[in-house]
């Protein structure tokens, strides 16, 4: 007995002393943050979440990276009782599904000054969060098959590629995005009227699609020939068009593109709370936009961080073709998503059979 | 099933409550998991397939039969629903073919030879479905062996990757194990012996097979069915992978309308449509063993 007396004395005594030695440890707060997993996981950390930490070493930033906002949104749900989850990263339209769940809190100038300083699409109404990353559609070829780069979204048209074109077809919102671009192209502007010349337009490729559902993803059957085109997401294309001996091509049409949005949430009821408002306001802030923009190629939201990124990582991104861009409203497009679903699978892709 | 209950002697009744008790203690862990993996997680099921879907996502607890009315109205559901099933029949019915012969010669081999082939068979299993789909679509590609080798005899070349022909051939060669060993379990009541009487009497080979062998592995043939379209049904990865966006199949639409389109009451109505599809397959299968007994 007096053994182990001695014994829990001694280990209440190292105790005190370690946590008298380190005072940072012994407050340390973590904060969860679930995100993308895979490479936006790799370069996010890198560029983001491991300088926070070094200029906060009181607070610990967890990556649970997440295949889809989806499956974030599930994980949500489930955990509406008690959160696990600080903040999240996750597609525009699915923020606005869980903020009318009342899953997210409102991210507003008082949880970061930065707020002010966001381009106005990184502010959609009736989102909890606000907008982290902009990607926007591109052309995808491969380099090989595809001698000379792309120019117009009608390669895509072209029939010395039939059978040789990847499109990721909707739901998938790459679909959605093309939808909108071939609309344009066919002479409507306000997509939000209607989608039917666009629609037509997108019968006329379909006899060229080799697939409408690309796997793993769409960047992989182009970068090894399998197929020649396709269309894909910026910032990914350009980090797997960097790899050794990669024959993934990346082009931004003349007729612009458009915008996808992530965007970063504080979850309601959070445990980290106060923690999580300040990864937030350093993640909205122009070092870290311009750090992830030379990671990864997303183009920034804040509109102080253009003049923070070098000329070759901007080129890389729409940032310098803003004007060309269509302005998506995402939230007004997740109330025609379903009748586009229907266009495409009664009108468009029966026509590749 | 019915075996197992006829088979128990009667007990004593001083015994019979022990026996009982033991029962029940012994069925209740796994009734226990059964209630909270399946059983709630299925009722949960069919509660959201009652729910709303709002645009965007959002669900609203309410309790709507929408769903369900919607899913018979629209000409597209109707089509997959019994694209599903005729898919899933035609490579029920491939397996079956391809793998009847392999088993009918397994069964008949002896020894370290019969080992040998068993353990042939089985061994696909010890690959993940989506290795060896990876492995038809380096097969069945445009540029691959089998196109063009059908290409180099002169013939236009086919598309056999990324439509139903893909699923088809995929899905028939990964189920084959399955078949093939349900039939073997099947094969119990085929003895030589029987044949040898039938071709001593005179009966030319085909007659043989089909007034002989053949009724006496339908216990098989019934059960290697079943278990490989209820498999075909439910597999996801296989059409996913080889199905290139074109081929609408319950598996892949429930994936779809959870996953990407976020619509949780319309992807748990179309799993308990699921459901419903394998009870009729088990009553079908339940009548046949009927039969035959």
């Amino acid at each position: 007995m007096t053994m182990m007396k001695r014994r829990t004395a001694l280990l209440g005594i190292s105790a005190l002393a370690f946590a008298a030695s380190m005072p940072a440890f012994a407050q340390e707060k973590t904060v969860t943050l679930a995100a993308y997993s895979g490479i936006f996981q790799d370069h996010y950390t890198k560029a983001v979440v491991e300088p926070f930490m070094k200029a906060h070493p009181d607070i610990k930033v967890q990556f649970y990276g997440m295949p889809n906002s989806a499956q974030m949104l599930g994980t949500l749900r489930a955990q509406k009782a008690s959160p696990q989850i600080d903040v999240m990263i996750m597609d525009v339209s699915v923020a606005k599904a869980a903020t009318d769940e009342g899953l997210f809190d409102k991210v507003d100038e008082s949880v970061s000054k930065h707020v002010a300083d966001l381009y106005p699409a990184a502010r959609a109404e009736g989102v909890g969060g606000v907008g982290v990353t902009f990607d926007n559609l591109v052309l995808l070829y491969n380099e090989d098959q595809v001698k000379t780069a792309p120019t117009s979204w009608n390669a895509l048209w072209d029939k010395q590629y039939a059978g040789k074109v990847a499109i990721p077809a909707v739901p998938d919102i790459q679909g959605t995005t093309l939808t909108i671009i071939a609309n344009k192209m066919a002479g409507e502007e306000d997509y939000k009227k209607t989608v039917e010349p666009g629609i037509k337009k997108l019968g006329e490729l379909a006899p060229n699609v080799q697939t409408w559902d690309p796997r793993p993803d769409v960047y992989t059957p182009i970068a090894n020939g399998q197929a020649a085109l396709g269309i894909g997401w910026n910032a990914r294309a350009q980090v797997y068009s960097d790899a050794a001996g990669s024959k993934l091509g990346v082009a931004l049409p003349e007729e612009g593109s458009g915008f996808q949005i992530n965007t970063i949430n504080l979850v309601k009821n959070s445990p980290a709370n106060d923690a999580a408002k300040t990864f937030i306001d350093y993640a909205l802030s122009p070092e870290a936009q311009a750090a992830f923009t030379e990671a990864m190629f997303y183009a920034p939201t804040n509109s102080k961080a253009q003049e923070k990124i070098s000329k070759e990582a901007l080129a890389r991104t729409a940032a310098g073709s803003m004007d060309d861009m269509i302005g998506i409203d995402w939230i007004a497009v997740a109330g025609i998503r379903d009748a586009i679903t229907e266009q495409w699978r009664r009108r468009v892709i029966p026509l590749s059979r | 099933m019915t075996a197992i209950t006829a088979s128990a002697p009667p007990a004593a009744p001083r015994l019979a409550l022990g026996r009982t008790g033991t029962a029940i203690a012994l069925l209740l862990p796994i009734a226990l998991i059964n209630a909270i993996g399946f059983i709630l997680p299925v009722l949960n099921l069919l509660r959201m397939s009652f729910n709303e879907a709002l645009a965007g996502g959002g669900v609203r607890e309410t309790v709507t039969f929408e769903n369900w009315t919607g899913l018979f109205g629209d000409s597209f559901y109707v089509e997959l629903i019994l694209n599903s099933i005729t898919v899933s029949l035609s490579i029920t019915l491939a397996t079956l073919v391809v793998s009847y012969p392999i088993a009918l010669y397994l069964h008949r081999s002896t020894g370290r030879w019969r080992t040998f082939l068993t353990v042939l068979v089985i061994s696909p299993l010890l690959t993940s479905a989506v290795v060896r789909t990876y492995g038809w679509i380096a097969l069945l590609a445009d540029q691959g062996p089998i196109v063009s080798g059908i290409a180099a005899l002169g013939f236009a070349p086919p598309r056999l990757m990324f439509n139903t022909t893909g699923v088809i051939i995929g899905l028939t060669e990964i189920l084959m194990p399955y078949m093939i060993l349900s039939l073997l379990a099947g094969f119990g009541r085929l003895d030589p012996r029987v044949e040898e009487a039938a071709m001593s009497l005179g009966a030319p080979p085909i007659k043989t097979f089909w007034r002989v062998i053949l009724p006496l592995t339908v216990p098989g043939i019934a059960l290697g069915c079943l278990l490989c379209f209820v498999l075909a049904v439910s597999s996801f990865i296989t059409p996913k992978l080889l199905g290139g966006g074109r081929v609408f199949l319950l598996a892949t639409e429930i994936y779809d309308q959870a996953i990407v389109t976020l619509n949780w009451p319309l992807a748990a109505t179309l799993s308990m449509l699921v459901l419903i599809i394998f009870g009729a397959a088990l009553a079908v299968y339940a009548r046949i063993l009927r039969a035959i007994d």
